[in-house]
């Protein structure tokens, strides 16, 4: 096949085979930055726009290494969602972005859908990087990725995500993602936080740490956001440390091989005890190497397309 | 629709495929006999496997490396579509290194010159040679080949489709191709 | 005064029960017999469909305060071109319909201005805030005809419970947003399956339950008549159903978008999907025709809320609610209810005209002679593709753009005076 897509703004809309070329074209990026020369030419001349409407270190820092090693020109751009709103509107920002003749526009947004609202109104490429509780695609595909590597595929793997799936954009576009390659997927978490609905797409719902982690090849732990407390979801973080984080005791109840991973950051002893993060089974920084990787892979595949 | 014309056939396509075996070993035969093959994706990659055992007929342990320039193509973004990245595997030091660059066909020059980027980013070799089955002659860049096995003068909208595995639709052999827009 | 002779039409005027072929005389602004003309002009009808007025309880209007999105003028020449000759604008303009001057303002320049019926709902609460009644009392002198906080519910059921009393003794139907806020709190569309699919934040049905059961309640203990607007969930329509069922005096509408459309619709982002109470599952929409089709629904109303586009081209979570409806309700419903069967052109006509009307205590809403000439003729058998850029309307804010309808209004007379003619 080859790549036709201007945007990448979700794995829902993704067909296992795109996946799989993304993940394909990403393993030949992973070698350029164990290279010494650890740039290829591919972006020269174009420029990318990180517009962040909402604070990121991590996925900001990655995509911008990722801009550079793939030589594009770089422009940061910050906001806060308020400011916006009273301002001028998202519309205009990102079509003036667009009249400075930018070629690509990364963007994070707290509101969900934000960037495929923009994407059908610009000409340039919009890659998301993380829109409300929506879609994340480059931490997705850079888990996907992961346990590709270490897993050699997908078809029958037990995948738990255990936390916050309510609230997680990374959660949906690890469902997708590993739904259409063919793995099991299982969420868990408190009720309040875990909803029933996931089953109407075929993927199974528990509410009980150790059925979660019994039969699984992999566990992604996602991040409890203090918040959520305040709002009610549940009573606490020791509380919920103490019945979903996964701690050295879990272990125990895991399959020996079982590979643990966590889009970060983490909460140090909520959803994952300190010595587990960094045990054996913990592939944690792995994915940071891996998400440099795949976030080349994108912003080249998405660049070297035009509408 | 396109038209497709044969221009030299299978038995004269691995001729071809010894004679440029034994024009490199004519060159490095006075050296240490250490060569590396780079072979570039996707045809290249073939020959340079070709070649590679014609040397060994010949007592010549060449290291053997493959390269995909997409990602040091000139065209990028103008394009409608990107194709696969094949893989690229360098598994020797290029430093210091004598190494002969092989591709199926020389025609503008340009995947040469993002070849030459694309290896020179490994190390600093210490000579990079060309190879090429077919020359086309008029190069874009000030690029020649220092290996060739035939020379095709062809417009240039033909295009020079090299085919080492025949299959039901085209035997092996060197083909002149013409799409019909 | 002109006259009209409007010819061979199929009249259909439900608080009569007459369903036949026949002839509508209109003189002086009133519904003649057809002896009394002199000299009429005479506009043939075969094959159309003509009825009383269609009503709409629910309408914003956005004057005062949001006049680049709608007017009195321009929504009520919508209202015209929608087959529309009475409606009831919703008091959360800007400042609020909470006084008698801001219904008096309303009069005025509906009396200007306006080519329908424009009548005047107030506030139940000052400001719609639902914290301190408001001065009904003068809100029935300055001629409201019915009592709202649309947009917004009152919370504190003590206060909900007084105002139904007192509206009682003035007379006045209360028309209720039902939506129990802390439940729909930060929600931008129905929590369900498509809500968790695509991680936005959900109002669920439980919202607007909760606030049905109080009303019924009340309308029960205090027997006083309560609306309940835009019904949106299975579960409210069961209760309602039930509640008529023992003689409790409730009544509900239904939008033609919740008839028509699901929360499915969402995952595409556009606004033009995102109203409050939000598009629902298919199974609830299937449960608000089975209510339409049982009688559990009386009035079919637009909902009719107008946003500029600037309004809307934003970000799904920062888009105001609302789209405009007034100019498609005939021609969605009749594709969507009369086409595949659900229900005749006499209940559709019923729903848009008597349902209404006894909502609004309106006495003999007919063709009887001696009644106000209000009349609507549409054409059963037209069909058309809904094309937003030729709408009366100021704002642009539809779903239906581009859907191919059949039925299409021809003619909507107002006290014996065209003031929307297109086809006849």
């Amino acid at each position: 096949m080859q790549w036709k897509r201007k945007d990448l703004l979700g794995l829902y809309d993704l067909s296992a085979e795109e996946i799989t070329f993304i993940l394909d074209t990403a393993a030949e990026f992973k070698k350029v930055s164990q290279r010494r020369v650890k740039k290829v030419p591919a972006l020269r001349g174009m420029t990318v726009v990180n517009f962040f409407v909402e604070p990121s270190t991590r996925t900001r820092v990655s995509f911008e290494l990722a801009e550079q090693r793939l030589s594009a020109d770089i422009v940061n751009m910050q906001a806060q969602a308020s400011s916006l709103l009273k301002g001028e509107t998202l519309l205009d920002t990102v079509k003036n972005i667009e009249a400075l003749q930018v070629d690509l526009v990364v963007m994070r947004h707290s509101a969900t859908g934000a960037q495929n609202f923009i994407a059908d109104r610009l000409k340039c490429g919009v890659i998301n990087a993380g829109d409300g509780a929506h879609e994340h695609p480059t931490q997705g595909l850079l888990d996907l990725f992961t346990i590709r590597e270490k897993m050699g595929g997908f078809k029958g793997l037990n995948v738990s995500i255990i936390g916050d799936i309510l609230h997680s954009r990374v959660a949906r576009s690890n469902i997708w993602g590993l739904l259409k390659l063919g793995a099991n997927v299982t969420v868990a978490g408190p009720s309040t936080l875990v909803p029933r609905e996931f089953e109407e797409i075929g993927v199974r719902v528990c509410h009980n740490l150790k059925e979660a982690v019994a039969n699984a090849d992999v566990i992604n732990l996602l991040r409890i956001q203090h918040e959520r407390q305040n709002n009610g979801f549940f009573p606490g973080i020791g509380e919920y440390a103490s019945h979903f984080g996964v701690k050295s005791s879990t272990l125990e109840w895991m399959k020996p091989e079982c590979m643990i991973m966590h889009p970060g950051p983490i909460n140090r002893d909520v959803e994952l005890a300190g010595e587990v993060a960094d045990g054996e089974n913990s592939v944690i920084l792995e994915q940071v190497t891996n998400g440099l990787a795949v976030r080349m892979a994108v912003l080249f595949l998405v660049a070297g397309c035009r509408k | 629709m396109n038209s497709c014309q044969q221009l030299f056939d299978a038995e004269e396509m691995m001729a071809a495929v010894r004679n440029l075996a034994g024009q490199i070993v004519g060159r490095f035969s006075g050296k240490n006999r250490k060569i590396a093959l780079v072979g570039i994706h996707q045809v290249g990659v073939k020959l340079a496997e070709l070649l590679n055992i014609e040397l060994k007929k010949q007592g010549y342990d060449a290291d053997f490396g493959m390269l995909d320039i997409t990602m040091y193509r000139d065209d990028i973004g103008t394009r409608s579509m990107l194709p696969r990245i094949h893989e690229t595997e360098i598994p020797f030091d290029v430093n210091e290194k004598e190494i002969v660059l092989v591709d199926d066909v020389l025609s503008t020059g340009r995947t040469i010159r993002a070849a030459l980027d694309a290896l020179t980013d490994y190390g600093r070799p210490g000579v990079i040679r060309l190879a090429v089955l077919v020359d086309r002659g008029e190069p874009e860049f000030p690029i020649r080949a220092d290996f060739v096995a035939f020379k095709v003068d062809l417009p240039a909208e033909r295009k020079v489709l090299v085919n080492f595995e025949a299959s039901p639709e085209l035997p092996a052999g060197i083909f002149d191709v013409y799409w019909h827009k | 005064m002109s006259e009209l002779l409007l010819k061979n039409a199929r009249i259909i005027d439900p608080a009569r029960n007459i369903d036949q072929i026949g002839n509508v005389a209109v003189a002086n602004g009133v519904i003649v017999e057809e002896s009394e003309l002199k000299s009429p002009e005479v506009i043939e009808l075969a094959g159309k469909v003509l009825s009383p007025g269609f009503i709409d309880v629910h309408v914003h209007l956005r004057q005062p305060g949001n006049t680049t999105a709608e007017t009195i003028a321009s929504g009520s020449a919508a209202a015209a071109a929608g087959g529309f000759t009475s409606i009831v604008a919703m008091p959360n303009t800007n400042p609020s319909a909470d006084t008698a001057g801001a219904i008096e303002y309303l009069r005025r320049i509906a009396a200007e201005q306006a080519v329908v019926k424009v009548l005047p709902c107030g506030n139940m609460t000052k400001g719609g805030k639902g914290e301190e009644m408001a001065g009904i009392g003068a809100l029935k002198n300055a001629g409201v005809v019915a009592l709202s906080d649309d947009g917004k519910c009152i919370q504190d059921h003590g206060l909900m419970r007084h105002v139904v009393e007192y509206a009682k003794s003035f007379n006045l139907p209360i028309m209720d947003h039902c939506e129990e806020t802390t439940l729909a709190a930060g929600g931008v569309m129905n929590e369900g399956k498509w809500s968790v699919l695509l991680g936005m934040n959900g109002i669920p049905g439980a919202s607007e339950e909760l606030i049905i059961a109080r009303n019924i309640l009340f309308a029960r203990q205090i027997n006083w008549k309560i609306h309940m607007q835009h019904v949106s969930t299975r579960e409210s329509v069961d209760m309602l159903r039930r509640a008529r069922a023992k003689g409790i005096p409730v009544t509900g509408e239904a939008t033609p978008h919740h008839l028509t459309l699901n929360d499915e619709c969402i995952k595409k982002f556009d606004t033009n999907y995102k109203m409050n109470p939000p598009l629902r599952s298919e199974d609830d929409r299937l449960a608000l025709i089975e209510g339409v089709a049982d009688g559990t629904i009386t009035v079919i109303a637009t909902d009719h809320a107008p946003h500029t586009q600037t309004a809307k081209l934003v970000e799904f979570d920062h888009a105001p609610f609302g789209i405009i409806g007034l100019e498609t309700a005939l021609p969605v419903c009749f594709t969507q209810l009369v086409v595949p069967g659900i229900i005749g052109i006499p209940q559709l006509v019923a729903k848009m005209t008597t349902g209404p009307a006894e909502v609004l205590g309106m006495a003999d809403y007919s063709l009887a002679p001696g009644n106000a000439a209000d009349i609507t003729v549409f054409d059963p058998e037209a069909e058309y593709t809904i094309d937003k850029n030729t709408f009366r309307s100021k704002s642009r804010n539809t779903p239906f753009d581009g859907m191919k309808v059949r039925g299409k209004i021809n003619l909507t007379v107002v006290d014996g005076k065209i003031v929307f003619r297109e086809g006849c």
